[in-house]
């Protein structure tokens, strides 16, 4: 059994102790502005809306894909909701109705991803790089490029409201990435997502129907972009056309990090959410110590590389080869 | 041969791994133009030394002398610069270009700065006339069949005129014609002079083509000796494992019991009109030459391709089976040939790989209980005596012949009524073999009935109650064990190979 837990939780081990490295650093550079239960519920709430569309993304990241369509998504669902819902519009639905047209239509959109991926054998970069730039321009069209305004007030409540002290974007975030946690690793859902990551050939010769779980797979993850756009959609108090543009960056960022390979198999929405939040510590921590936002931007960069570089040199060390495979690769 | 130069001496090479000793204070010398087999059984340190000689790994103590001077910086490049050529399992060559380019590879022909086609291909195709190759040098890698890329990759260290050649598990993926050639061009490279070493698992073909062989034992040389003095096979088995060959097979004959699968003229893209039936307690072979048909019969009788026509009968009721699932659903399971590419979640550890089809057994409500699916894969490595640390280990980190026995725990634990094992002991030493042998035992003895797919005849005839031949695609004969014999079965498998443009079709 221990040998289990060292190995699963290896990457996430190394994540946490970055983490609380970062944390006790910025704690004692920012003289404890950092560690204020403010900042720290407010860093939470920043990641929430990234981790929760970078959920979905560890699940195609999982499966071998990747799913560039996220961002739009994000930006669909949070304007379909206030086009079907706003006061000023002509729908006028009720919240509920809105968010399950939202929730419906984005399900649709990694539908179609899936079919492409799967049955069309178009690679999940093209197709789902297609897709950003098709929903994209779904939602330019139909928002005629401006914000939609005048969603319910319930809507807006929700990105002020706290449960506990704690933001309901961020507990949004949390319930879920626990939800998932448990079903990866408790559900035969969960256990088919690696096997057919590992190795789909087996996973077809194992009886796992590929297809059908191809698509489950596509839909949560553009069901979990489409609620990140509402959670979105409530900060913003609005419908906002440009809304998820460049997420799928981080999120793919935040599941490289939390290590999850590309070449499917493996990844944990745990390491996911890990890997949001050294992002968003980045982020947070560098704004209040004053720096650069473009440095930040290249910090970023520079540890998504490093992050990956680490992962490998470890993994390489582990097989007893090293330093000596690092440098003759270079 | 006495005069002929020591092209590679290895002298008390030492090598250790955090966990094991792998070498241990081994020795070896092959002179220009001889043939020298090296075998032993999975872990003996065979891979290693070789590893050792090609710099791929560095010893720990130990001299390494090549052509009469040591070697004491090695690295994969230096090796390849002193003219050591290593034909991996794995092909080592880009499926994306052509066969012309492989060879070329890095050392294009040009004229000046642009890459001369004309000539690339008119060399490569006259070399591959002179080793007797019958393959278009135009066409992409990926293209040709695993068999003609691994031909090419053995053509590739040819080409670059080796003094010693190493060939890893050569034939495993070839057919009868193509071992042939390959034993040709072997004999052609000793008439130059280089000096090979051949590792195969496969002990016939060790003493079809070798010299001499080295027994490697649990990392250690059990001596060294000249092939025409063991005779044969039955003597270099006891050295190797210290069991005999009559110990190989453990079939026992078994009274036969109820029919458990019937198939009545099933039709696919690569057969026509097969039936067969499989009763309980029974092995029931099913022979071909590569092409045949018989891993797409098996393919489609699980659902993996598409049947276009036929019956399936389970226990006498019709079942239809369209997708793997149907098969599980009716008892029938499937140990795929490429266990690597179709049987192993290499990333997982071995708890998954036993318990992805099991899961089923191990829920509580909608939720997979651990505790239980830990027990029944724990259960299971005892019940193959799966040498690992813990069932929380990565399958990538087992040997092969480790590997296939997780996947048959997986599939012994799904605990279907039929299995279909197809080629269960490519590439897999001999102790592994013995022990696969002795579970169709248990298998059998339990009520279930086996499919054993191998081309692999004296396997084939030692385990199978009977034996189905499958020739071109359609039945040829169903032969019982009375009648079992190489000819017999190679005649039959032969049979509906009328023209020569067939046969290589076929093969």
């Amino acid at each position: 059994m221990a040998g289990k837990r060292d190995r699963k939780a290896f990457t996430e081990r190394n994540l946490l102790i970055i983490l609380v490295v970062m944390w006790v650093f910025l704690a004692i550079a920012t003289g404890g502005n950092f560690s204020s239960w403010a900042n720290i519920t407010n860093l939470i709430r920043q990641s929430s809306i990234n981790g929760v569309v970078a959920i979905g993304m560890t699940l195609i990241i999982i499966t071998g894909g990747i799913d560039l369509s996220v961002g739009s998504i994000v930006g669909l669902s949070g304007m379909v909701y206030a086009i079907f819902t706003s006061t000023r519009g002509e729908f006028q639905f009720p919240t509920y109705v809105g968010i399950l047209i939202a929730l419906g239509i984005s399900a649709l959109v990694g539908l179609i991803n899936a079919v492409a991926v799967h049955d069309g054998k178009v690679p999940a970069f093209i197709a789902t790089l297609g897709m950003m730039t098709l929903v994209r321009g779904v939602v330019m069209y139909i928002s005629s490029g401006r914000m939609v305004t005048g969603v319910p007030t319930e809507y807006r409540q929700f990105a002020v409201a706290e449960f506990l002290g704690i933001p309901a974007l961020a507990w949004t975030w949390i319930v879920l990435a626990a939800i998932m946690i448990f079903v990866l690793k408790y559900t035969k859902f969960g256990r088919n997502l690696y096997a057919i990551g590992s190795n789909e050939e087996a996973a077809r010769l194992s009886g796992i129907n590929i297809r059908r779980n191809m698509y489950s797979f596509y839909i949560v993850a553009a069901v979990f972009s489409a609620i990140a756009g509402l959670m979105l959609g409530t900060r913003m108090a609005a419908g906002v056309p440009t809304g998820g543009n460049g997420y799928e960056l981080d999120a793919i960022a935040s599941v490289v990090i939390g290590g999850a390979s590309l070449s499917g198999g493996v990844g944990t929405v745990l390491g996911t959410a890990m890997g949001a939040l050294i992002i968003q510590t980045i982020r947070n921590g560098g704004n209040l110590l004053g720096v650069d936002p473009f440095i930040m931007q290249i910090v970023i960069g520079a540890i998504i590389i490093l992050a990956v570089f680490f992962d490998q040199f470890v993994k390489s060390r582990k097989k007893g080869e090293g330093m000596k495979k690092l440098f003759k690769r270079a | 041969m006495a005069e002929e130069k020591i092209v590679i001496d290895l002298e008390g090479i030492n090598k250790s791994f955090p966990a094991v000793k792998a070498l241990d204070d081994v020795s070896l010398s092959v002179k220009s133009g001889e043939v020298r087999g090296l075998v032993g059984e999975n872990g003996a340190g065979k891979s290693t030394l070789i590893k050792i000689i090609t710099g791929a790994y560095t010893k720990d103590s130990g001299k390494m002398i090549f052509e009469g001077s040591e070697i004491t910086r090695n690295s994969p490049l230096i090796s390849k610069a002193l003219g050591i050529y290593a034909v991996y399992q794995d092909v080592m060559v880009t499926p994306d270009l052509s066969v012309a380019e492989n060879f070329f590879l890095g050392q294009q022909p040009k004229i000046g700065p642009f890459i001369n086609w004309r000539k690339m291909y008119k060399e490569s195709k006259d070399f591959l006339d002179e080793i007797g190759l019958d393959i278009n040098v135009h066409r992409n890698i990926k293209e040709l069949s695993i068999a003609e890329s691994e031909m090419i990759t053995i053509a590739k260290a040819l080409w670059q005129r080796p003094k010693l050649v190493i060939f890893d598990e050569p034939t495993a993926v070839l057919t009868r014609n193509e071992t042939q050639i390959l034993f040709r061009i072997i004999k052609e490279l000793k008439k130059k002079g280089a000096a090979i070493i051949y590792i195969s698992h496969n002990l016939d073909e060790v003493f079809d083509i070798c010299d001499t062989v080295t027994v490697l034992k649990d990392g250690a040389t059990v001596g060294t000796y000249l092939t025409e003095e063991l005779e044969n096979v039955d003597k270099l088995i006891p050295l190797m494992v210290g069991r005999s060959i009559e110990e190989m097979y453990h079939k026992k004959d078994t009274e036969p019991g109820k029919e458990l699968l019937r198939v009545e003229n099933l039709s696919g893209d690569r057969f026509e009109n097969v039936s067969f039936n499989v009763k309980a307690g029974e092995v029931v072979g099913l022979f071909g030459l590569v092409g045949a048909g018989r891993t797409e019969i098996a393919r489609a009788l699980f659902g993996v391709d598409n049947l276009k026509d036929g019956r399936i009968f389970v226990e006498g009721s019709r079942v239809s089976i369209k997708n793997p699932k149907d098969a599980l659903v009716n008892g029938i399971g499937y140990l795929p040939e490429d266990r690597r590419k179709q049987g192993i979640f290499l990333q997982q550890d071995i708890d998954f790989n036993i318990n992805i089809i099991n899961f089923d057994k191990a829920m509580a409500g909608p939720l997979i209980n651990y505790r239980k699916a830990h027990i029944q894969a724990r259960d299971y490595v005892d019940k193959l005596s799966i040498k690992i640390g813990s069932i929380f280990q990565k399958v990538s980190e087992l040997s092969g012949g480790n590997q296939q026995k997780v996947i048959i725990a997986r599939w012994l634990c799904k605990n279907t009524d039929v299995l279909i094992f197809d080629e269960p002991t490519v590439g897999i030493d001999v102790g592994t073999k013995s022990e696969i042998y002795k579970l169709f035992g248990e298998i059998l003895a339990s009520g279930k009935g086996i499919v054993l797919i191998s081309s692999y005849l004296p396997e084939l005839m030692g385990m199978s109650d009977r034996i189905y031949v499958i020739s071109n695609g359609k039945m040829a004969a169903e032969v019982q064990k009375k009648d079992f014999s190489e000819e017999h079965l190679l005649t039959l498998a032969m049979k509906n190979l009328v023209s020569k443009e067939k046969i290589k079709e076929a093969v």
